[in-house]
């Protein structure tokens, strides 16, 4: 005990502060590498020696990125994400009010489906969710596609919200009632409001999974200009004239990456909390 | 009779005071109602396709008999099932990526636990540091992911060989990632998940690591405990929970990894690479024998099923013994 107490304690900090500033240099090496790719000149992607610093700034790789199908793929993305979550919002805003405020038979197997439906990979249901769609015509379709997403947002929206309400005490919306609301001003002058941030941290990470998701996009959305952003970024990087035009597909990726990478480190303290406490309560 | 009579008065004693649930107690089919959109939907979208597929998978459907000759498509038993499964590659690609998906949970809950426990011993600036670059990290989209890294690894100009070079590896000029899947994918698209994984991982451990009273910490240093001990014998088993739920998820997730594999072998995974997600795709969707497709769908579910159940059975059967 004496012995440790002894111990140098801050050349022991010290010595774990410089591990964790490799591990950090470690890790935000791809990301740097990314952003200094786009501003680097062609003549410095084939040096000999790659240099770690652009010997002169350069960004004509984010205008060869943009070439004629970047606008209209990355336009589709937006409408495609906004339109499946906010219906996915709606909807799984009302069955969160149901399992989390509402006792009824079959609650508890509904709340485990919704966790168990989270589980089946997107890639088996998209065997049997093509023929279902090309039946309704929906195949290269914007609304196909934002349907399609609906099978993964709304799971997690449920999920997620579910654990908002159940911390809003039930006691003040009581409190309403007894000051004479009805149970739907209740619900809009008390519950909405408190579940406002619940609200938006929620959609915003469905927005960021739909956004991020590829192996649906690309079978359900038809030709180079109905493809979204992801489905182009991949289509970009394995063209002829693109393949090896590696600051083009790092500037690609970067503005197709930007809003999720903007958004999601504003929202993510919400995120973990509302993650591993979902995944406690089971 | 007792009981006839006790019925009523339980009954009036749980009636009035409408303790329960705030906003919305009676109207017993409101909740009903309130599920039925999300029912709906993904009765359409989720349970309605799983049926087909379980369909399709007894069906002989391919692209050729879907539009070419639709009158020799029938139901056809199990045959689709014992032609995949007596196929020597669908045996080989679920070992591979069962030993694969092992391999970066592995690797991605043991990097994330010794960084996580990194994060409690290190000053604050550090540590915000540290977590801002996890951050950024988390943030990348998988597609971008891949996409970066398979610049990183390029054998022309990519970076990797040059660092390597640069610190004494004179031969990995130039060196080929790719060329061998099995050093492509054990070492190059490994690291790829892992980064992508620890994130997550470290901040919910490191999250747990902070939950763990440090009176119990100190107590067992008292008594004469090394760290490693206090490390062992205090903090792992109040973590345990912790650890079972994101090794079940890291298992969930990697077992299905798609998007990195697509683009780092950009689009056209050779067969070394293909673990069960690449492989459900190309036989599915890049070859279009639908029905194959949906037998491996089908094995693919029940794979993961049956591990994750087989897990979570070990876990409690643990829970049990302590």
């Amino acid at each position: 005990m004496s012995a440790y107490r002894r111990a140098p304690r801050r050349a022991m900090t010290a010595f774990w502060n410089t591990v964790a500033m490799l591990v950090a240099i470690v890790l935000g090496f791809p990301i740097y590498w990314m952003l200094l790719t786009t501003v680097k000149s062609n003549k410095d992607l084939i040096a000999q020696h790659p240099t770690f610093w652009p010997s002169h700034w350069d960004f004509s790789s984010f205008s060869s990125a943009m070439d004629d199908n970047f606008g209209a793929n990355l336009w589709n993305t937006v409408v495609i994400t906004l339109g499946s979550v906010a219906i996915s919002l709606v909807v799984g805003l009302l069955a969160a009010l149901a399992v989390a405020r509402f006792d009824f038979r079959g609650r508890k197997p509904f709340i485990v489906a919704i966790l168990v439906v989270q589980t089946v990979p997107l890639i088996t249901i998209l065997v049997g969710l093509l023929p279902v769609l090309n039946s309704a015509n929906l195949i290269g379709s914007l609304v196909g596609l934002i349907l399609a997403y609906l099978v993964f947002t709304i799971p997690f929206i449920i999920w997620t919200l579910r654990t908002y309400i159940v911390g809003i005490p039930v006691e003040l919306d009581e409190a309403a009632m007894v000051d004479g609301c009805t149970k739907a001003q209740a619900f809009r002058r008390v519950v909405l409001p408190l579940l406002a941030p619940g609200l938006v941290s929620t959609g915003v990470f469905a927005w960021i999974q739909a956004w991020n998701e590829f192996v649906m996009a690309r079978q359900i959305m038809g030709p180079a200009q109905n493809k979204t952003a992801m489905v182009w970024l991949t289509f970009f990087s394995s063209t002829p004239s693109h393949g090896s035009d590696y600051s083009g597909q790092m500037a690609g990726a970067l503005i197709i990456a930007a809003p999720v990478i903007i958004l999601f480190t504003i929202f993510q303290s919400r995120l973990s909390t509302g993650l591993t406490a979902g995944a406690v309560k089971g | 009779m007792s009981v006839i009579q006790n019925r009523p008065s339980q009954r009036e004693v749980q009636s009035p005071p409408p303790k329960r649930r705030g906003v919305t107690v009676r109207g017993k089919s409101l909740p009903y109602l309130f599920l039925v959109p999300s029912v709906v939907v993904l009765a359409t979208m989720m349970g309605y396709p799983l049926v087909r597929m379980v369909l399709l998978a007894f069906q002989n459907m391919n692209n050729y008999r879907k539009f070419v000759n639709p009158s020799l498509v029938s139901y056809v038993g199990f045959q689709t099932f014992s032609s995949i499964l007596s196929d020597p590659l669908f045996w080989q690609v679920i070992r591979r990526t069962l030993v694969w998906t092992a391999l970066n949970v592995a690797l991605s809950m043991l990097i994330a636990m010794a960084i996580a426990a990194l994060l409690g011993r290190i000053s604050p600036w550090a540590r915000v540091t540290l977590i801002t670059v996890l951050l950024f990290v988390w943030s990348m989209p998988t597609i971008v992911t891949g996409t970066v890294f398979r610049w990183l690894f390029d054998n022309a100009y990519g970076v990797i060989d040059y660092i390597l070079y640069l610190v004494g590896f004179k031969g990995m000029l130039h060196h080929d990632w790719f060329a061998d899947p099995n050093q492509g994918l054990y070492v190059v698209v490994t690291s790829v998940v892992v980064w992508g994984a620890l994130p997550f991982l470290v901040l919910a451990l490191h999250a747990g690591m902070t939950q763990v009273p440090t009176e119990l910490k100190e107590a067992a240093r008292v008594d004469g405990a090394s760290p490693l001990q206090v490390y062992r014998n205090v903090t792992l088993p109040i973590l345990r929970p912790l650890l079972m739920i994101t090794t079940a998820l890291s298992f969930i997730w990697d077992f299905q990894v798609f998007n990195q594999i697509w683009t780092m072998r950009n689009g056209a995974p050779e067969q070394g690479y293909w673990t069960i997600g690449v492989y459900l795709f190309e036989q599915a969707f890049d070859r279009n024998r639908y029905s194959d497709g949906a037998v491996i769908s089908v094995a693919m579910i029940v794979v993961m099923m049956l591990v994750l159940v087989f897990y979570i059975r070990q876990m409690l059967r643990i829970g049990d013994q302590k």
